[in-house]
């Protein structure tokens, strides 16, 4: 199968953004916000099956930041300070672990749109991976980080089953402290065995398709270890990841490429991208090939609304191709 | 300066609502009026029946309009100087915002629209979509009415190219080297290095030319995005920015960062050629008690000293984000630890820890009164 689908938090549409603003200069009342956010959700939504993407997401316009909706509704999790996100122009709020963390309710499919979403086209839901969760938290509490990590973890196998129950089919986990690394230090064997660990406690016995999306940094860091992870597909981010050192591996599970550069605003010319994903491709399965996705690096947040949009066209486009050119 | 701890501004302060709105072309309400008159008569500003006029007119014509960008330059400066500054600037009253003023005055970039900061803030992104080319000057204007205007010495506070760089979208450098390089992460590094140089010898290097033409004798660079990256290639990059930036101009140059990571900036600091200063946010660090042997955000300045800064520091004593007035007192204990650490009192410039842009005339007018009665605190503690 040759899939396409975009990877996490969406841009904002322009109205919405003029709401938001408004709500917080308190010039218009909740009401008129959540209208706002279903109306752009809406949009968001339509963007996708009309480009034919295969798995749809709500757009998560309403998360403030990836950690944001765990970092308000855990027990024992109190918000904190702003702090960069990663090497971007853009700020979350330290989650602080100040004591056992609890999960009083279901905390995404809470805020999911799902009544927007399609019936025709399966869903797909992103989460925190709990190592990033873990990394980007001020632990105050527990022992050690891999107890923090594992405790996500629970948190999050509870999360992904009420989002299978609601009909979705596919989460994704997104890891970017993972890879996120500018001094270049080794990544330790004890935390990727951490990793696996927490990954096993999040995933074991889920119905949904997962996939560890990494992003920010260089995917091959983690091998070969991560291709042991037990998760169906690796997300990469081809524009932090050595193309040269990553053809060194196969495969035998799927991936989804991040093709689409969601950190800059020139739009990519899809031959080129059909090229440089076959040759991928054929490298990494040198005899039965996986399925694969075409996405974004990362999310498309850091676009305007306007750019996003050519962006998901342009990632539908170069599926259609790829799948036209393998098959 | 001959004097221990002179005190300075870092660059912006709030558009006062008659600025905003009589730019705009919109009516101000008779509070308003009142209130402006109320500012300028405590400063003992000349002719404000002009001032009025034109703010009451029913219409105002492109004059009227630049001659408000003077009045409000020249209450800010008279703003300073009232609340006893030893250098100032016009608060920036020119500039719509750092980033936007110059984008908007040079060539080659157009603003995409608004991507998100965090929660329900945003900022106007712009992309750089041919070759960056200095058309107008965007500083000098500026910095010749407020010298022709300002009694105390003047430092002009100029973004600096790396954070202009990093807060745009580089279409025009990455479609230039599509091709060219197959690897898609190299390919954008060398598109950034190539934006990066052009954009200082295209845009900065000639404007800092006008300027000191002009005579400006002191340069702030305003890096904020300067640890933003923090990978040893682009901290060098950063490095490599400003040394370009400043080469070879006789005139003395300084570096504004704050909000950012002083460990890393601290590693590479004393690479920066001509850098009299660095002016550097502490107080948002610090805690609010008294006491001259412990303070928590000061404790990044050992690393500047550490890793061999041997320049002046802006040592910020006031925090930009809250209305708290700090007490000369704790201005002054937080002088003194720093001197503690710094051991020179001629290497510590006393400032905000950034621009007050986010605070009122009020608050900005007392903390800064507060600031200039603790450097002086401070100095009869020296005596």
């Amino acid at each position: 199968m040759l899939g396409c689908y975009v990877t996490g938090i969406f841009p904002r549409p322009k109205e919405l953004i003029e709401t938001t603003r408004a709500y917080d200069r308190r010039r218009v009342g909740k009401e008129a916000l959540e209208k706002a956010f279903k109306e752009a959700t809406v949009k968001v939504i339509e963007a996708q099956t009309s480009a034919g993407l295969s798995y749809v997401s709500d757009g998560m316009l309403k998360w403030q930041d990836l950690l944001r909706p765990f970092t308000e509704n855990l027990g024992g999790v109190k918000i904190g300070a702003l702090a960069r996100w990663f090497n971007n122009n853009t700020f979350y709020r330290k989650p602080i672990v100040l004591g056992e963390i609890l999960r009083k309710k279901d905390i995404t499919v809470e805020i999911a749109n799902m009544d927007c979403l399609p019936r025709n086209v399966p869903w797909k839901a992103v989460l925190p991976a709990p190592y990033t969760l873990a990394k980007l938290s001020e632990n105050n509490f527990y022992k050690s980080e891999t107890e923090l990590l594992l405790k996500y973890a629970e948190i999050l196998k509870e999360e992904i089953r009420s989002l299978a129950e609601r009909n979705f089919k596919y989460v994704q986990l997104s890891d970017p402290a993972l890879v996120y690394n500018p001094f270049k230090e080794p990544i330790s064997k004890d935390i990727l065995a951490d990793v696996n660990n927490a990954l096993e406690t999040a995933v074991k016995g889920v119905t949904v398709r997962v996939c560890l999306q990494t992003f920010f940094g260089d995917f091959t860091q983690i091998l070969p270890e991560a291709l042991d992870f037990p998760v169906d597909d690796f997300g990469i981010d081809l524009y932090e990841t050595s193309l040269e050192k990553l053809e060194e591996y196969t495969f035998d599970k799927s991936v989804a490429l991040g093709l689409i550069d969601a950190r800059s605003s020139l739009l990519e010319d899809e031959k080129e991208l059909s090229a440089v994903a076959k040759e991928l491709i054929e490298s990494v399965y040198p005899s039965k090939t996986c399925d694969v996705f075409i996405c974004p690096n990362c999310d498309l947040e850091f676009l305007p609304w306007e750019r996003a949009k050519e962006k998901i066209r342009i990632i539908a486009k170069v599926a259609k191709n790829l799948e036209n050119e393998l098959s | 300066m001959d004097k221990p701890f002179p005190t300075q501004e870092i660059g912006s302060l709030a558009k006062p609502a008659w600025r905003v709105k009589g730019y705009r072309g919109e009516s101000l309400s008779e509070e308003e009026i009142a209130e402006t008159v109320k500012w300028g008569r405590k400063f003992g500003i000349e002719n404000l029946e002009e001032l009025v006029k034109i703010l009451t007119a029913k219409e105002r014509t492109p004059a009227d309009k630049k001659a408000l960008l003077q009045w409000s330059a020249k209450f800010a400066i008279r703003f300073f100087e009232a609340a006893g500054l030893d250098v100032v600037f016009d608060g920036e009253q020119w500039r719509s915002e750092m980033y936007e003023h110059v984008i908007r005055n040079v060539e080659g970039f157009e603003f995409l629209g608004y991507v998100k900061s965090f929660d329900y803030r945003y900022f106007n992104k712009a992309a750089c979509v041919n070759r960056p080319r200095y058309t107008k000057s965007f500083y000098v204007e500026e910095f010749t009415f407020t010298r022709e205007n300002a009694k105390k010495m003047v430092k002009v506070p100029f973004t600096g190219p790396y954070t202009l760089v990093d807060w745009t979208f580089n279409e025009y450098y990455e479609r230039k080297a599509g091709g060219k390089i197959k690897d898609f992460k190299k390919r954008k590094t060398a598109a950034r290095r190539d934006f990066l140089c052009d954009l200082i010898k295209e845009v900065v290097r000639p404007e800092i030319s006008r300027l000191t033409e002009a005579g400006a004798k002191w340069i702030q660079i305003d890096e904020p995005a300067a640890t933003t990256n923090p990978s040893a290639e682009e901290m060098e990059l950063f490095v490599e920015a400003f040394n370009e930036t400043v080469r070879g101009f006789n005139c003395t140059f300084s570096l504004h960062n704050c909000y950012s990571n002083y460990r890393i900036l601290a590693k590479y600091a004393s690479q920066l050629r001509n850098c009299s200063q660095l002016a550097l946010e502490f107080a948002n660090r610090d805690s609010r008690q008294a006491g001259i042997d412990e303070r928590v955000g000061y404790k990044e300045l050992k690393f500047f000293e550490d890793y061999g800064f041997h320049g002046k520091y802006g040592l910020g004593v006031v925090d930009v984000h809250t209305d708290f007035i700090e007490p000369p007192e704790l201005i002054r204990d937080r002088i003194i630890h720093a001197l503690s650490i710094v051991k020179d009192s001629s290497r510590i410039y006393v400032s905000t820890d950034c621009g007050l842009r986010t605070r009122t005339w009020e608050t900005s007018f007392a903390k800064l009164k507060n600031m200039v009665f603790g450097a002086e605190l401070a100095r009869k503690d020296l005596s």
